[in-house]
């Protein structure tokens, strides 16, 4: 059993190159970007002469290769550097916000899931019918919508109109922190259903129409308990897999929706450090959201594995 | 990742089912898409014979009205007619979705039939770089780019070019893996053909349709892409009419003028509604086998 | 840089000893808030940014100083109307009668938030911190200081390198705000990470990205202040949800709302949309190493063909003047007859007929992307030099890189504004008109000698009569010129619930919050 799961070892040796690929292209296209912090920092009295001199004590006249063997040689010994806006180390302004976005997109994948599973299911029980072409325009429409305008109809609606969320921010206790990312996750959330409901709706269709399901029937299965026992478990795995690259998409999304909610995560943290020009903090954030992709994209094939007994990864890649 | 993605997408594809090959218009999706899209696309060609107004011209003593007779959707807070610049809004939008999905197409189209067909230490680079990129959320990267090039058009091509023209790689090269096995390409190599002819003419064609398909999905994707940036203020400048920045001036007027925001957030869903029909009707008839 | 910031304060002085022997020793109150303050409560400071940095001799961020001028005080302070000095932690003090010498008293009775009291020993170590950072910070502005020295407990010693009359405004900025000696026995960046000062408030927590607290110091040497237990500043980038979020309560003061949502506020109950006098102007830079823009009919042509009205309604809603000068109307020695162009479209078109481009011509102008006025003006720009056969394409940058280009004078036309730092033109000015002040004359390669010779001439002139008709002739020769194209002059804004009171801000910017009560 364990066996197959033998090709984490090796998907994570493969990783490897990629990481250190990730950094150059980090890397250079952080320092690409025209302007550098010394600009931002100096305000409206900035001059090209206290520009100069700022930027040499930020050492950021040194040869760009120089600049990325140090930001490389800190990284192998696990250090971020040191951010240029705030004089602190990065890794203290990161794990800050991860926490923040990974609730946020913990949050909505829960919600998108209390969403999809069941109209999924409903969609499924009976392909070409009214019900199944009602979730399907849904996922259509669903599928249209830029997050961000989402996000601002969900503000007009249930903030502005219906007063029954705050329109942004992070309060300040863990109650808050949950009740505050409720519009944000469920923006998110719509943009992930309708590729989960179109998946788990298929994959769903598919099974009902497999040999193993009509053998269950006719030993009697039925209703609920067939579809618990047989359907779900079949059924979520192709979901796995399309949930696994949609979340990458969505911490990219979450950038964008972090802005329009205020919500103090890594979309934040890049954004200001774009503008600011906060090199060490915009590579550290692009790292680490590639890193959580790299991350998911192994877990998903681990959990794959883990639900459908006849995924050998392993043997396929080996071979 | 490279798994992932390729079972993802076959999983996407719907279980063959029992209906037999119809002409394409009695592909009620298909029709639906050609439809929709066709209109948007004549809406956009013709937009200064159904509108008296000008896009940009202001009149700063109209400014903010509500929607009326001469003015059907109001006017925005340089008085120009709203209804108006959402139908030269599609000729942005709609242009620079379809411009944007050429590079990647072609780039990673190539690219990925040459790894695929090749295998071996190029097909072991391209996939390299290729998880590379695949490793940033699009998002991410877009964002970035359009900060190092600087807002505008040709940016917006260049960061979707450089971020998406993985996902064509890969489909290419899945496909390809499949296809440089089947016999007739085995045949045509034997039987002494150059392997710039056998892509060219008998593995092209046939693994192109999966690439058509997503290109599909891909414009979606871009025209969001470009309504997204246009919010953030990274997009198109103005007084160019488009959507994104359409929604950006509007968000300011949400509590009064709510419309401002919101339709041509609208314009958006009809656009990707029309091109997502378009997308499965093409699947449909494209890969009938396959068919959802 | 050294040479231009030190002749740039001679101005002040006079402004600066008038406004003091006015002022006798009384502290400064504020208050403006009529019925009894209460006490109490936590008042919300939506903003667009977040702090940066605490450390007052080298940050230059002013959401940063706007917070840690709750914490730290300098010896002076200034006036509430932008324009005077007054003293602060200082009582009293006397100078020199070869000027050299400046003897300062204390406040007493005055202790930091930890209960030490201040001493002089805190005063020079404060002020030497600042002078250390040179060029990199703000120590240029000490440059005349020779030494300061701890005579007693309570009184200070300011040595002078050269007759230096602006010395008070110096002490006066928040660069030199007073810090217990040694750091408390911490560094430098420790300090700064929960910094401790005599202010009304006392650092309490920063969450990086989301909000700064401060709360009240007990021990507050001006009696029954301040009023507010604490303050929070929370970061809200998106300027249409802090004004959802001041609508909903969620927060008490809408930080610089955006001009739409600041006249919409106008009307709405339960809110104080207001406006305070403030140093800005937004105008345009046009560069001189750029065709045609050497021709001084061109930029007189732009300069009369745009309806300054027009954008004052459309941009600022209303809330602003057209530019008429080099000088904002918050600025000493500004004259109201500098004779800057107004909107007149037939002279325009003549100006243009008889520049070197008869016909127009084609440029760009560079505006900073996601900057929602920017765009505003740079879109009537557009259609009305479109009138007058100039052809005028927008280009969008983030601020930074917009910063650069300027920088670079990479740019056709650029759009840009200034507020003051300081109460005397002379900042401004050196950075505006004189090549030698390091920007290029703003970026636009303007050089007109004789314009720079009435510069250098205000600065060393001590008399104010004659100082101001020298800035009466600089203002009339650039507007001549028309080197830069004078937009707006436009408010500090600021929209509270109603229950704030008190709150004002001076028109450098800065906002004393002791004053601050939120009513029941």
């Amino acid at each position: 059993m364990l066996d197959r799961f033998r090709f984490v070892p090796l998907r994570l040796l493969q990783s490897i190159p990629v990481i250190f690929g990730v950094t150059v292209v980090v890397f250079f296209m952080v320092h690409l970007l025209p302007g550098n912090p010394a600009l931002a920092i100096l305000g409206q009295t900035a001059t090209p002469a206290r520009v100069a001199s700022l930027s040499h004590q930020l050492g950021l006249d040194k040869p760009l290769w120089d600049q990325y063997l140090l930001f490389l040689g800190h990284l192998v010994q696990g250090n971020l550097g040191t951010s240029i806006t705030y004089q602190r180390p990065v890794s203290e302004l990161v794990l800050q916000a991860v926490p923040i976005t990974m609730s946020l997109l913990l949050f909505a994948l829960v919600l998108a899931l209390v969403i999809s599973v069941p109209l999924a299911a409903v969609a499924a029980s009976a392909p070409g019918r009214a019900r199944d072409l009602a979730v399907r325009a849904f996922t259509l429409v669903g599928q249209g919508m830029p997050q961000f305008w989402v996000g601002i109809m969900l503000i007009l609606l249930l903030a502005v109109k219906a007063k029954a969320f705050p329109v942004g921010g992070y309060g300040e206790s863990a109650l808050e922190h949950w009740y505050y990312l409720f519009l944000p996750a469920l923006t998110l959330a719509i943009a992930m259903c309708p590729t989960i409901i179109r998946s788990l709706r298929a994959s769903t269709i598919n099974v009902l129409g497999s040999d193993y399901v009509g053998t269950a029937r006719s030993k009697g299965a039925a209703g609920v308990a067939l579809f618990r026992l047989h359907v779900v478990r079949n059924a979520a795995i192709p979901t796995v897999s399309i949930i696994g690259v949609n979340l990458g998409y969505l911490v990219g999304g979450s950038l964008v929706i972090e802005r329009v909610f205020a919500v103090p995560g890594l979309g934040s943290l890049m954004i200001n450090a774009i503008f600011a020009r906060d090199f060490p903090t915009i590579q550290a954030v692009a790292l680490v959201v590639a890193l959580f992709v790299i991350v998911v994209g192994i877990l998903t094939d681990v959990v794959y594995t883990a639900i459908d007994p006849r995924v050998d990864l392993g043997s396929r890649e080996l071979a | 990742m490279t798994t992932a993605v390729v079972r993802a997408s076959r999983a996407m594809r719907r279980p063959a089912r029992s209906r037999a090959l119809r002409p394409w218009y009695r592909n009620g999706i298909l029709v639906a898409g050609i439809v929709i899209v066709g209109l948007l696309v004549l809406v956009a060609v013709f937009a200064p014979l159904l509108s008296p107004y000008d896009p940009i011209t202001q009149d700063l003593n109209h400014t903010l009205e509500a929607p009326g007779a001469h003015h059907w959707l109001g006017t925005d807070k340089y008085g120009r007619d709203v209804l108006t610049r959402l139908l030269y809004g599609a000729r942005i939008d709609l242009r620079v979705g379809f411009l944007a999905v050429l590079i990647p197409f072609v780039v990673g189209s190539v690219l990925g039939a040459l790894a695929g067909y090749f295998g071996g230490w190029f097909d072991a680079i391209v996939m390299r770089i290729v998880d590379v990129f695949f490793a940033f959320p699009f998002y991410v990267l877009v964002i970035v780019l359009v900060f190092v090039l600087g807002a505008g058009e040709s940016s917006i091509y260049l960061a979707i070019a450089a971020v998406s023209w993985v996902s064509y790689a890969k489909i290419m090269r899945g496909e390809l893996l499949v296809a440089k096995k089947q016999d007739w390409v085995v045949a045509a190599r034997l039987g002494g053909m150059s392997h710039a002819r056998v892509l060219m003419r008998h593995i092209g064609p046939n693994v192109l349709s999966q690439a058509l398909i997503y290109a599909m999905s891909d414009i979606v994707m871009d025209i969001m892409a470009i309504v997204t940036l246009g919010y953030l203020g990274l997009g198109i400048a103005p007084p160019t009419p488009e959507w994104g920045s359409m929604i950006l001036d509007g968000q300011e007027f949400i509590t009064t003028q709510w419309a401002q925001a919101t339709i041509p957030g609208l314009a958006v869903v009809l656009t990707s509604l029309g091109l997502s029909f378009l997308g499965d009707g093409l699947s449909d008839l494209l890969t009938p086998e396959r068919r959802r | 840089m050294t040479r231009s910031t030190r002749l740039r304060f001679t101005g002040i002085a006079a402004v600066a000893t008038v406004a003091l022997a006015a002022c006798g020793g009384a502290a400064g109150s504020r208050a403006s808030g009529s019925s009894a303050p209460v006490d109490g409560g936590d008042l919300t400071i939506a903003r667009a940014q977040d702090i940066i940095s605490m450390d007052k001799t080298t940050t230059f961020d002013n959401n940063s100083i706007y917070v840690m001028e709750q914490i730290m005080e300098p010896l002076f302070t200034v006036s509430a109307d932008g324009t005077k000095v007054e003293p602060y932690l200082a009582t009293d003090y006397t100078v020199s009668a070869d000027k050299l010498t400046y003897t300062i008293k204390l406040r007493k009775g005055v202790t930091f938030s930890d209960g030490k009291p201040l001493t002089a020993a805190d005063v020079k170590f404060s002020i030497d911190e600042d002078t250390k950072t040179g060029g990199d910070g703000w120590g240029f502005i000490n440059t005349a200081i020779d030494q300061v020295k701890a005579v007693d407990d309570s009184t200070v010693e300011v040595k002078l390198k050269y007759a230096w009359a602006p010395l008070l405004a110096d002490l006066s900025l928040f660069s030199n705000g007073i810090v217990p000696n040694n750091y408390g026995g911490k560094t430098a960046q420790e300090f700064y990470q929960a910094p401790v000062g005599t202010g009304p408030f006392v650092w309490d927590r920063w969450q990086k990205g989301q909000y700064v607290k401060v709360t009240a110091n007990k021990k507050y040497w001006s009696p029954k202040k301040p009023h507010l237990a604490s303050v929070t500043w929370t970061v809200v980038p998106d300027a249409n949800t802090r004004k959802l979020q001041l609508q909903g309560g969620q927060i008490d003061v809408d930080d610089t709302p955006d001009w739409s949502s600041f006249s919409s506020m106008k009307n709405a109950p339960g809110i104080n949309a207001q406006t305070f006098p403030s140093t800005r102007m937004d105008y345009i830079s046009l560069n001189q190493q750029r065709q045609p823009f050497q021709d001084v009919h061109v930029r007189r042509a732009i300069a009369y063909a745009l309806d300054r009205n027009a954008m004052v309604k459309a941009v600022l809603y209303g809330n602003g003047t057209p530019a008429t000068s080099l000088l904002s109307p918050g600025t000493p020695f500004f004259d109201k007859n500098a004779g800057g162009a107004t909107y007149d479209v037939a002279k325009a078109k003549q100006e243009l007929a008889q520049s070197s481009v008869p016909q127009g011509f084609s440029t760009s102008l560079l505006i900073a992307s996601g900057n929602p006025d920017q765009a505003s003006v740079a879109q009537i720009m557009q259609s009305e030099l479109k009138a007058i056969g100039i052809d005028l394409k927008i280009t969008q940058l983030d601020p930074t890189a917009n910063k650069q280009a300027r920088l670079k004078s990479d740019f056709d036309m650029a759009m840009q504004a200034w507020t003051m730092d300081i109460p005397d033109p002379d900042e401004w000015t050196s950075f505006a008109v004189d090549p030698a002040g390091g920007s290029h004359s703003s970026f636009t390669y303007y050089n007109n000698p004789a314009v720079i010779a009435l510069n250098k001439q205000a600065q060393t002139e001590i008399d104010n009569t004659k100082r101001a008709d020298l800035y009466s002739q600089l203002q009339k020769t650039t507007s001549e010129d028309a080197y830069l194209t004078y937009l707006y002059y436009s408010p500090y804004v600021f929209a509270m619930t109603d229950k704030v009171k008190g709150f004002a801000v001076t028109p450098l910017g800065n906002y004393h919050l002791e004053d601050v009560y939120k009513a029941k």
